[in-house]
């Protein structure tokens, strides 16, 4: 067994596309380990700085050995010529070949012996053709080259069992040797193993590991944070890409003039984290506070990088702070006509038109609601004014918390302040969702407008695009209607938004709207539960009767039942309904049009058949006191008291009896059993567990 | 050349030290060209230059207007007429981070005192037909360099590539100076600053291109150099064409900033001047010279 090491020497490849070749490298070398059936250790890995991409393998098998095996040739009648051909194509000679009998008749076979391979020259061969699988988002040439690599590529290192494996690629030889210094590429060291790699790296506080990377910077910040009794939220996000764009980490704690505090807490935080990739710090009331954290490249010997780095915070802020004091206090009311100047997109009119569209939808949904119309139509109406700003072009990424900001200095109710803020809520997967109702009722218009005006200009996603993010919305949807428990009617919404558009003159083919939009809804309703961790069975019976408007009522039943199904009285209850369900499906054309209603107790026999009747007929007597309407446990459990009686039944009572009358009165009963467990929702498609 | 007065380079004797060092690589040193343009990438001796078989390595100075960046002289940081170094090389040589990281020290950036950090960043101009991989270049968080390998130009693929290096010179004076305000910048060994040198032409210009520059006028002028150009390009004479596109792409830029061209007319005229530069493009590689 052997190590084995590979090193690419880049210029600076990005984040992105350094954490995508890690992952095609890594796979491109175990799928080629697993086809060549070369043995490994658990221990390898894929590594990264920006300039270097590194293999490691840390135990390989030498020697591969493929086993004798006989080859099947042509049937033995074949002409001469063809057996020649045949010959000269697998490069064998005639004595090689002999004749043996199979199952389809007489063949001529040839024995390949068994052959011994060397990993070292197989990789070799075949690291170039490794290489250039790697799928990069984005590549490009440099110089005269022909090679397509996410930034140039400078040398190749590739040790085996502490020697070189020899192989070219493009205008690259590879060697046992790197550069050492990132930067000027001059000093280049020889190394043998990966360990002396490593170490020497490490000695000049250089972190090849990208993981170990990561937790050295994310330890830092949090000890150094402790130790001043502040706060810290560090991104995930944030950290990955600073751990990405460098090599040999160095905290630097600087700060900006407390002044800036004064200013909307998100510009900070976007131009601090976002655009400079800093990190800011909290107080122990988790209010933010004038310091924030530089990950430099390297040590700050005469504080030259802390000043350099709190001089450009310091310029970005002003610059905010311009546009901040700037725009703040433009009279929004007055602006909202120029927003006609301003095209939404081509076929959906301009930002006027739409917020006079989320104007209708709103006061719609402020009925709905019991909330103050005037106010959420005031909403809408300034919803968009911030696109306006120049603040909003300065960062776009916090276009409607500015408007927001804009509102509050501006006196509106902070209602209003608060809905257009949170008017794109939620925006990503862990993101706030909208709480108090005017926010929802403004979210849920913009959410509608876009989809019912994308959906209604046939821009639909595809599998592999989604370029105006309708898919979010459509999440961002479900999202605000489960967490708040609101039953919306988006159907009825999806409908008034359709007649909204029309009466600006945008036509649309409502009907293909509803269908297609009510299929893109339904499939991101079923992710939606599936991130739930909602069992796929319940999943997809949930969803038999999917109407639009009971989103809520569809995930609350599914989760209810969901908890209980591996339980012994879910396990019951699938079992139970299971027994009548298949039955009824070999029968089913007997009973198919008759409705269960049609049981005639005079034809029953027994008491089993009596009592399950019985049983069945005070359940879906409770199923109908309001009391439990909105009950699901107790639904649940009412269903699960007839445990008895379909068990004595199925126990007792054959149902495939002689006489046709009464068999078929049975089977009634059995489309009664599964009728009133269908109240609940459709069972058909549950799986039995175990 | 760093001024025995004070202890950092004018503003002056940052671009003969960045041509003095660029003039010893082996570059030609030309001067800005002689039109309106956004930024040193449309000067013909970088578009037309990148593309064909033929090596080149030039380096100029560019003065750069952006009518949309104007702010009445108010802001510290934002110009509507500012100055761009330009270095194009064709084929990129390999040791070219080594050439430029030497000429940041020429300049008064030490970079083994500095965090200078490579950062992604595409570029792609829609007027141009232009795209190209590399980075912005960071020197203790602040960008003071653009490090592109052109992939297309005109629309056509290059090969050999070329790396275009963009020193922003404001920025970086403002680095080594330590200001904060753009117009604090020392021009000169006198003391002449930028203020003195712009503050009226950037107060002026703020007020033609955001509220007096005739929209109407302009529109017609934008028909006539396109035109104009494209009757050029039928003569097969590709730099006066080009021309017009630069003339053509100012008039726009303009329009731009006094808000006459919706979001929605934008992309028609940008594709309006591509098409002609990619006319250009194929007329220039057809020819020998």
């Amino acid at each position: 067994m052997s190590e084995f090491f590979l090193e690419l020497f880049s210029e600076e490849i990005p984040p992105n596309l350094q954490i995508s070749a890690r992952e095609n490298l890594i796979s491109n070398f175990t799928v080629f380990f697993e086809q060549k059936k070369i043995n490994y250790n658990k221990n390898y890995s894929a590594l990264s700085t920006p300039n270097r991409l590194i293999i490691y393998f840390e135990s390989i098998q030498n020697e591969v050995i493929e086993n004798s095996k006989e080859i099947k040739g042509p049937n033995i009648n074949v002409s001469d010529e063809a057996l020649k051909s045949y010959l000269s194509s697998n490069k064998i000679t005639k004595d090689k070949i002999f004749k043996k009998k199979i199952d389809k008749g007489e063949f001529y076979f040839y024995r390949v012996p068994k052959k011994k391979f060397k990993t070292k020259s197989l990789l070799e061969e075949n690291i170039p053709d490794l290489l250039t699988k790697i799928r990069w988002k984005k590549s490009m040439k440099w110089g005269t080259y022909d090679l397509y690599w996410g930034r140039p590529l400078k040398s190749i290192m590739a040790i085996f069992d502490r020697s070189i494996l020899k192989f070219n690629y493009h205008h690259l030889i590879s060697s046992n040797k790197t550069f050492i210094d990132k930067n000027f590429e001059e000093k280049t060291k020889v190394f043998r193993d990966f360990k002396s790699y490593k170490k020497f790296f490490y000695n000049q506080k250089i972190i090849i590991n990208h993981n170990d990377r990561k937790k050295y910077i994310e330890n830092k910040l949090i000890k150094i944070t402790k130790l001043r009794r502040y706060k810290i939220f560090i991104k995930d996000k944030l950290l990955n890409d600073v751990t990405n764009i460098l090599d040999r980490p160095n905290i630097i704690t600087c700060s900006f003039d407390k002044r800036f505090l004064n200013m909307p807490k998100e510009l900070v935080i976007s131009t601090v984290e976002f655009h400079q990739k800093f990190f800011l710090v909290y107080d122990r009331n988790s209010q933010l506070i004038n310091t924030f954290y530089v990950v430099s490249d390297c040590p700050d010997t005469n504080g030259l990088i802390k000043k350099g780095n709190e001089n450009v915070v310091d310029a970005r802020l002003t610059d905010a702070e311009y546009f901040w004091k700037k725009n703040k206090s433009k009279n929004m009311i007055k602006q909202v006509s120029l927003l006609d100047n301003i095209n939404y997109f081509k076929g959906l009119g301009s930002y006027l038109d739409k917020v006079q569209r989320l104007k209708k939808i709103g006061g719609l949904l402020s009925d709905e609601f019991l909330i103050s119309k005037e106010k959420v139509e005031l909403a809408c109406t300034l919803s968009k004014v911030d696109l306006l700003s120049e603040l909003v072009n300065e960062f776009p990424e916090l276009q409607g918390i500015l408007g927001g900001y804009f509102a509050e200095a501006q006196g509106f109710d902070k209602e209003i302040c608060e809905s257009i803020k949170d008017q794109y809520l939620p925006s990503g997967p862990g993101s706030v969702i909208p709480r108090n109702n005017y926010s929802i009722a403004l979210s849920i218009s913009d959410k509608i407008d876009t989809l019912v005006g994308f959906f209604g200009l046939n821009i639909i996603p595809t599998s592999s695009k989604d370029p105006y993010g309708l898919r979010r919305l459509a999440i961002g949807l479900i999202k605000i209607i489960i967490h708040n428990k609101n039953n919306i009617k988006l159907k009825d919404l999806i409908n008034f938004s359709c007649q909204v558009y029309s009466a600006q003159s945008i036509k649309f083919n409502n009907k293909i709207v509803i269908d297609k939009l009510t299929s893109f809804i339904l499939e991101r309703f079923k992710y939606f539960m599936k991130e739930k961790k909602i069992r796929q069975d319940i999943i997809e019976t949930s969803l038999i009767d999917f109407k639009l408007d009971n989103l809520l009522i569809i995930y609350i039943k599914a989760q209810k039942l969901n908890k209980i199904i591996n339980k012994e009285i879910g396990v019951d209850l699938i079992k139970n309904y299971k027994r009548s369900f298949n039955i009824l499906n070999t029968e089913m054309n007997k009973i198919d049009n008759e409705n269960f209603s049609n049981v005639d107790p005079a034809l029953f026999k027994s008491n089993y058949e009596k009592d399950l009747y019985k049983k069945l007929h005070d359940i879906r007597k409770d199923f109908n006191n309001i009391k439990i309407e909105n009950d699901y446990d107790t639904q649940l459990s009412l269903l699960s008291t007839a445990k008895q009686e379909i068990t004595n039944f199925f126990e007792n009572v054959i149902v495939n009896d002689g006489d046709e009358d009464i068999k078929k009165n049975r089977l009634l009963l059995l489309k009664l059993v599964c009728k009133t467990f269908d109240n609940y929702l459709s069972f058909a498609k549950l799986e039995t567990t175990k | 050349m760093v001024s025995k007065k004070k202890n950092f380079l004018t503003f002056q004797n940052t671009i003969f030290n960045l041509q003095k060092y660029w003039s010893e690589i082996g570059c030609v040193i030309l001067q800005p060209y002689d039109l309106e343009v956004g930024a040193g990438t449309f000067h013909p001796a970088t578009t037309l230059r990148s593309l064909g078989p033929k090596p080149w390595k030039a380096a100029y100075v560019q003065p750069s207007r952006r009518p949309t960046d104007g702010r009445y002289a108010q802001n510290p940081n934002r110009l509507q007429h500012y100055y761009q170094f330009q270095t194009i090389i064709k084929p990129s040589p390999d040791n070219i981070k080594k050439l430029f990281l030497n000429s940041l020290s020429v300049v008064g950036i030490e970079h083994n005192k500095h965090d200078i950090r490579f950062i992604e960043d595409d570029w792609e101009s829609p007027t141009l037909g232009a795209a190209g991989l590399g980075w912005e270049v960071w020197c203790d968080g602040m960008e003071i360099t653009q490090f592109t390998y052109f992939q297309q130009m005109a629309g056509i693929q290059c090969n050999p590539i070329s790396v275009e290096i963009t020193y922003g010179l404001e920025r970086i004076c403002m680095f080594t100076q330590q200001k904060k305000n753009v117009f604090d910048l020392i021009w000169n060994d006198e003391g002449t600053t930028y203020k003195d040198i712009f503050y009226k032409s950037e107060k002026e210009f703020s007020k033609y291109n955001f509220e007096l520059a005739n929209t109407e006028s302009l529109l017609t002028k934008f028909e006539i150099f396109e035109r104009e150009a494209k009757n050029l390009t039928i003569h097969k004479l590709a730099l006066p064409a080009y021309d017009q596109c630069l003339k053509a792409s100012h008039v726009f830029n303009i329009l731009d900033a006094r808000g006459a061209i919706s979001i929605a007319q934008r992309s028609g005229y940008i594709s309006k001047i591509r098409d002609i530069v990619r006319g250009v493009g194929e007329l220039w590689l057809q020819d020998k010279y």
